[in-house]
């Protein structure tokens, strides 16, 4: 496993700020120990003061676990990795430290716990990876084909009448019929989608295992992205309404 | 976080819910979705001589869609089409008094009334001439 250097840079509010020139200050501030500042190399703790070290808002949370950015991720290593660094910034070891340590410890605790929860979900793992290399998902709108929209409402149509129907009454069971099998069907659905989703998962770290630069990499860069918002979204969609189905005749 | 008011008020007696019948006339349909929470919303418009006289929705998603769509046909009706263009997601916003995480789903209504718009546009383009 790749050990990538986490960069921890200094939280604005930590110190007050004492130069005037602002390129100067954030050249500083991202290079500094807040207490000693001496330079800080890229390890959770100052190497001079060993005093615990902000995580920046700016890593991303492969880098904080140390993973390179990549779709495929063995759980067990990643569960390993974190609670090696919940341990190391556990507030238990800060109780005879000063403030600030225990007000930094806490909060990369909280990064880390993000971290971790988001990487654990191959999904949301994707999720992040795509907001990350495209820039904010919110950005990229993408209009799901018209009939699966049809078909959503519809079977929210039919949910509706479900859940006003007598459930005990023919009509209750026979719209408890419909609505199972679009659910079976849509799980079906949902189950392709996630392997299309992993088969794209591979591509994208097999490119960039490879790392190339030229200009079919990059149109693959861009097919596997497209691709792979497209189907996330698809899929939340689905995985939505198979939640209400699942919720409504359980 | 909390719901404003006017969310709640929304979200609890919704304005103009449902849909027009299959074929009727003068009806342009939006359905947009928004994909990082799987919200989806039809929005409907009934147009007479350039100007909405009924609007209708079905939002299957959270409270803030919900009470953003149900503002959003009240405030189409008695528009004329260009007024209806001019629907921001920030005038909903700051209507509902959205926190910044449920913006989407203004945008998500906007979205919706522009779809519609579009398609009622590209409904009466359709229409041979003589018949409107």
């Amino acid at each position: 496993m790749a050990h990538a250097p986490c960069p921890f840079l200094l939280m604005d509010n930590n110190q007050p700020l004492s130069h005037s020139d602002p390129r100067r200050q954030l050249r500083m501030a991202r290079s500094m120990c807040w207490h000693c500042q001496s330079e800080v190399t890229g390890e959770y703790f100052c190497e001079r003061c060993v005093k615990v070290q902000p995580v920046s808002k700016d890593t991303d949370y492969f880098t904080c676990l140390g993973f390179p950015r990549r779709l495929a991720l063995d759980p067990k290593q990643l569960e390993a990795k974190f609670y090696e660094l919940s341990r190391t910034f556990h507030p238990d070891f800060y109780q005879t430290k000063s403030t600030n340590e225990q007000t930094i410890s806490l909060s990369n605790a909280a990064v880390l716990n993000t971290a971790y929860r988001t990487l654990r979900d191959p999904i949301q793992r994707a999720e992040y990876l795509l907001a990350l290399e495209t820039g904010s998902v919110k950005d990229i709108r993408t209009s799901p084909p018209a009939d699966l929209f049809e078909e959503i409402l519809e079977l929210q149509d039919t949910l509706e009448e479900y859940r006003a129907s007598d459930r005990g009454s023919d009509q209750g069971h026979r719209l408890r019929a419909t609505l199972q099998t679009e659910q079976e069907a849509l799980e079906r659905r949902k189950g392709e989608m996630e392997s299309q989703l992993r088969r794209l998962f591979a591509d994208w770290d097999k490119l960039q295992d490879t790392g190339e630069a030229t200009s079919q990499a990059r149109a693959e860069r861009d097919r596997i992205l497209k691709q792979m918002r497209a189907l996330l979204s698809h899929r939340t969609y689905v995985n939505n309404i198979v939640n209400d189905l699942a919720a409504t005749i359980a | 976080m909390a719901y404003s008011e006017k969310v709640v008020d929304h979200f609890n007696n919704p304005r103009n819910m449902g849909s027009f019948k299959k074929g009727e006339e003068g009806v342009g349909t939006g359905m947009v979705g928004a994909p990082e929470c799987g919200d989806v919303m039809k929005l409907q418009i009934k147009v007479q001589n350039d100007t909405i006289v009924d609007a209708k929705f079905k939002t299957f998603g959270c409270g803030s869609a919900i009470a953003s769509s149900s503002l959003a046909t009240e405030w189409l009706k008695g528009k004329t089409i260009d007024e209806a263009q001019k629907i921001k997601n920030t005038d909903i916003v700051q209507e509902l008094n959205l926190p910044p995480v449920k913006i989407h789903c203004s945008v998500l209504a906007e979205d919706a009334i522009k779809a519609a718009l579009a398609d009622y546009q590209k409904k009466t383009d359709e229409q041979p001439a003589g018949t409107k």
